[in-house]
């Protein structure tokens, strides 16, 4: 497991989101990366209802990746991030009077994996209930397991592929985490990350747009 | 007057009769009777339905009475009191018992009564008589104990012909080695590997009976023991599995390989003893296990080298030209006798104890799971697999936890590094051989496995050991890797070419080192050298080396060139001083003077020396002047 | 795209239920018994192996009183002493069904987890309950496995040391258990069959457990 990098790349006007994301690939690809098949990340979020006692309103979400199959990730607002088997989802289910599955908060980015060197590129187009949201490209590089020690070469590798007002972003997250050991919890916490914001942008668009 | 007098001793009869007497002479006595115990005793005694006075017909108290009306009244009416006779003899028996000592008392007093002894024969000293009534106690005597010791005797050799016994001894001894369960009347027995760990539909069950011995003489019924197991048909006879490795001409077809029928074994006789027959048996279930696994892994798997099934043989090319055969031999007993001369059969016996233990290994990753902390946890899993999730174990690294080798893969593999092995050394050893020159010697690791083992290769010249070249092959299953003097690591395939090549590239080289350390100690200095000479011939392999050096006065220059597959040239350039060359004045330094002059082509065949070293060095001694 | 959970219920390979028989022996015979499922249970010529854990019981209340409070067992392994691992447990309620079941049958979850779980809990609205020692011996045959384990009670919460542990009971918990997708009857045919082998040792049956927790 190598230090993850998730961007988020801004469709310009006028373009689809299909025509990016080809855009995005085909430049892979003349780097002389290998196409090594689907990835697939997908999030539901599970809200306390009727109120437990003594304790606030809480959110857990759910992260599944198709890069660690045997895993399920749990994430709460307050950033605790649980790692557990795949069984865990039974046992969310066990807990449905008190944690009820939002409708329509599955959202998920799905695409295609290519692997150069020691680098992996995954190029990923988000939705939510089939409605595209928007990009999000992950860059993983394999060797390194400390963030900080990286920072500069991913940069430089999302400066080249990505142009750099993208390379230029950084996940508030990841600036905490620069000496420690980077797990693949993280990864999931910076696509949760992006995917609260994507939320956040469609319902300040529907607010706005009313 | 009596001699000796009699003593007289009256004591209640106290000895209590004698229960049983012990082998080793002790005796056991009858417990005395206790109180009660004498007293019901006593009134078992006593017939309550007989009167005493019936019998004798003692004139009772109440006078004369018409016999058969006493009768009559007896027999209707009981006694007046059940003890009254038992009182009565009491009462005679207390009174004589009175009366006794009386007379006793009153001969102790020795006033009215005096006891005399009465007056005895004198007892004849006959010494022949006495000699007589010896002769014949020791004769009862001996009589008694022979008898004893002869029924002790029978009893023994009874004991030990008697079947009955014997079953169960050997009984005992088989539950004490395998399994048995008694189903209704007849003990049956496991044969097969299943508390082992395996996994194969075979089943062994065997069953245990008694042998009725009708009266065989005594010699082959102690040889057969009063035991015999009943075998299966299927498991009957001798098995086992013979593993070939041969070289076949390169371009034949795996279609059209020799099947041969292997030589019978002996056959185990119906008789044997139990265990031998039990232990032949379980052999038979384990080799057609093995072969049944074999055959099986060979039909399924898709792997580069087409591998055929054909009856009870497997056969595989493990390299182009090398062929892999297992086959399955069993040997029961009832095929006709074909006479053939008997075949030397070519077992390679390692790869056959490596097959038994690699199954054995899958029986025990059956059985054995990794026990789980917490205890809850999923059983069977290894400790990695439980921790994927939690350790978020990426996709490659899951498959590659579940990627496993299959028996028949795992043999070949390991008859691919047996037979790379045996090549590296045939090579090894006739390099050796041939070249004399620089001196190659092998030191094989003691530290290696199925799949890999070390040697290195030291080259070293015969007086002028200072210098070595050595290199390190590590053989794996399809290649060797050398890694060199440099550290640089070369991958060879499993042609001995290759390592052929590679060793006399490594010579040349060596031969360019020696005379580097040879100009040390002439003190020659060394112009140049050059491992990679890119001027000349390309060699057939590898690159030239090339070496000048100069004498210390500098007027004679020798210059080297070797490669792998060329002989070692020398050429030498000799300054004359004398050859004063006009010079210009431009040239004020007279070093310059020694740049001119050809080089010359020297034999080195035909330089005194019997290896090049030697001759090199004679001729640096010869060429160098001190003056 | 599927979960692999969702892969799993659909194709039944999830394991869902355990199947499960108790039984109790006191210690004075403890010895007895492990020599005998040693001889019955696989790999006879081993030594039995031993486990030591420590579970921690968390409940998750409602506000109201209706909704029933949902207990999570959080359980690790007290053996490698600097690598715990850790598992969340969900037990669903015991089907004790007719007689012709002839064990427990309940809904089982055994997850395994990083070890912020209990930060994880706490954060959730889980509270904890009570907490427990469990060490004993661990036998398996097939894919039945059996414990004969003692319970001890923590004197001080929290550190699980070997002083601060003291036996609730004389006796030793034999439990037998399979844990295997949903619908499989005939293990509990062959538990049962098992269990016959141990009879005059231990009785292992099904406990109701609705009779015996107290409210």
């Amino acid at each position: 497991m190598g230090v993850v990098c998730v961007y988020f790349y801004p469709v310009p006007e006028g373009k689809s989101g299909q025509q990016v994301v080809d855009g995005i690939q085909k430049q892979i690809e003349l780097l002389g990366a290998v196409k090594t098949g689907n990835f697939c990340v997908d999030c539901e979020t599970f809200q306390a209802g009727s109120g437990i006692q003594n304790t606030p309103q809480r959110q857990v979400n759910i992260l599944h990746s198709s890069e660690q199959p045997a895993s399920c990730f749990a994430i709460l607002d307050t950033g605790t991030c649980l790692v557990a088997d795949a069984l865990f989802d039974g046992l969310m289910q066990k807990l449905k009077h008190y944690y009820q599955q939002r409708k329509g908060s599955k959202i998920e980015s799905k695409g295609q994996r290519y692997e150069y060197g020691d680098f992996i590129f995954k190029v990923g187009s988000v939705s939510q209930a089939s409605n595209f949201k928007g990009i999000l490209v992950e860059i993983e590089y394999c060797p390194c397991v400390v963030a900080g020690d990286c920072m500069n070469l991913m940069k430089e590798m999302s400066q080249s592929l990505l142009g750099s007002a993208v390379a230029e972003q950084q996940s508030s997250f990841l600036k905490t985490k620069t000496d420690m050991i980077y797990t693949p919890a993280d990864t999931m916490s910076q696509y949760l990350e992006h995917f609260n914001n994507f939320k956040k942008a469609t319902s300040v668009n529907q607010a706005m747009n009313r | 007057m009596a001699v000796s007098s009699v003593t007289v001793s009256v004591e209640p009869v106290l000895e209590s009769k004698i229960q049983e007497v012990k082998l080793d002479g002790q005796e056991i006595y009858v417990p005395p009777l206790s109180m009660s115990e004498n007293l019901t005793k006593l009134a078992h005694k006593i017939d309550f339905y007989k009167d005493e006075s019936d019998e004798k017909g003692k004139p009772t108290s109440e006078g004369e009475k018409d016999e058969a009306e006493e009768k009559v009244l007896t027999s209707f009416e009981q006694p007046s009191w059940v003890w009254d006779s038992v009182r009565n003899k009491l009462k005679a028996a207390f009174t004589e018992m009175a009366v006794l000592t009386d007379v006793l008392n009153i001969i102790k007093e020795k006033r009215y009564m005096v006891a005399d002894p009465v007056s005895q024969d004198q007892p004849d000293n006959k010494p022949s008589v006495l000699l007589l009534a010896k002769k014949r106690g020791l004769v009862s005597a001996g009589s008694v104990l022979i008898s004893g010791a002869e029924r002790l005797k029978r009893s023994h050799s009874e004991h030990s012909n008697r079947a009955q016994d014997d079953y169960f001894i050997e009984l005992l001894k088989i539950r004490q080695n395998w399994r048995l369960k008694k189903v209704g009347a007849s003990i049956l027995g496991d044969l097969t590997y299943k508390t082992a760990g395996s996994r194969f539909f075979q089943g062994g069950t065997f069953e245990v009976t008694k042998i009725v011995d009708d009266k065989t003489d005594t010699s082959t019924s102690h040889s057969r023991g009063s035991l015999e197991v009943i075998i299966p048909s299927e498991l009957e006879g001798v098995a086992y599995i013979q593993v070939e490795v041969k070289s076949v001409p390169e371009m034949m077809d795996l279609t059209s390989v020799t099947l041969k029928m292997p030589a019978g074994l002996g056959v185990i006789r119906s008789d044997a003893y139990w265990q031998n027959k039990l232990e032949v048996a379980q052999n038979v279930l384990f080799c057609k296990e093995l072969f049944a696994q074999l055959a099986r892994e060979a039909v399924q798997i898709k792997s580069s080298t087409p591998h055929i099934v054909v009856g009870n043989q497997i056969i595989t090319n493990a390299f182009p030209g090398i062929q892999l055969s297992i086959v399955l031999c069993h040997y029961t007993g009832k095929e006709k006798k074909i006479p053939q001369a008997p075949q030397k059969l070519e077992h390679n016996h390692v790869l056959e104890h490596s097959l038994h233990q690699l199954l054995r290994e899958v029986h025990f990753k059956n059985i054995n799971y990794v026990a789980p902390h917490p205890v809850n946890a999923m059983l069977g899993m290894s400790k990695r697999r439980r921790l994927a999730g939690p350790q978020g174990t990426s996709r490659r690294e899951l498959v590659e936890m579940n990627v496993r080798d299959t028996l028949l893969e795992q043999i070949i593999k390991q008859t691919k590094h047996a037979v790379l092995r045996l090549r590296t050394m045939h090579v090894l050893d006739e390099l050796a051989l041939c070249i004399q020159d620089p001196q190659i010697t092998a030191h094989w690791s003691c530290l290696n496995s199925s799949l890999e083992c070390c040697v290195r290769i030291n080259i070293t010249a015969y007086g002028y050991e200072v210098v070595r070249s050595s290199l390190v092959l590590i053989i794996e299953v399809d290649t060797i890797q050398a890694i060199l003097k440099d550290s640089r690591t070369i991958t060879l395939s499993f042609e001995d070419k290759a390592l052929q090549d590679l060793i006399l590239w490594q010579i040349s080289q060596h031969h360019i080192q020696v005379v580097q350390q040879l100009a040390k100690f002439h003190a020659w200095t060394v112009v140049s050298t050059n491992f990679n000479v890119g001027v000349g011939d390309i060699d057939l392999y590898g690159t030239a080396a090339s070496l000048m050096m100069a004498s210390p006065k500098g007027d004679k220059v020798l210059a080297f060139r070797s490669g792998a597959y060329n002989k070692i040239q020398m050429y030498l350039k000799e300054i004359d001083p004398s050859e004063a060359v006009d010079t210009s004045p431009a040239v004020t330094n007279p070093k310059w003077q020694k740049i001119i002059g050809t080089f010359q082509a020297v034999d080195v065949e035909k330089l005194q020396g019997k290896t090049f070293s030697q001759k090199v060095d004679m001729v640096m001694a010869k060429l160098t002047s001190m003056s | 795209m599927e979960n692999t959970f969702s892969v799993g219920l659909k194709n039944n390979i999830a394991p869902q239920q355990e199947y499960l028989l108790q039984g109790s022996i006191v210690d004075l015979h403890r010895d007895v018994l492990l020599h005998r499922l040693r001889g019955l249970c696989d790999n006879a010529d081993k030594q039995p192996e031993t486990f030591s854990d420590h579970e921690m019981v968390f409940v998750l209340r409602g506000a109201t009183a209706q909704q029933n409070p949902v207990l999570f067992r959080v359980r690790r392994s007290l053996d490698p002493p600097d690598d715990p691992s850790w598992h969340i447990r969900y037990l669903g309620t015991s089907e004790i069904g007719d007689k012709n079941r002839h064990t427990l049958v309940r809904a089982c979850f055994d997850v395994a987890c990083s070890n912020n779980v209990v930060k994880f809990l706490n954060e959730m609205g889980f509270r904890s309950d009570h907490e427990y020692c469990v060490k004993g011996y661990f036998f398996h045959k097939g894919r039945m496995k059996v414990t004969v384990s003692k319970i001890y009670r923590m004197v001080q919460t929290g550190t699980p040391d070997g002083n601060t542990q003291e036996a609730m009971t004389q006796s030793s918990l034999v439990e037998l258990s399979v844990v295997a997708p949903a619908g499989q009857e005939q293990i509990a045919d062959d538990m049962k069959n098992f269990a016959e082998q141990l009879k005059p040792l231990v009785q292992l049956e099904k406990v109701d457990q609705k009779r015996l927790s107290v409210q």
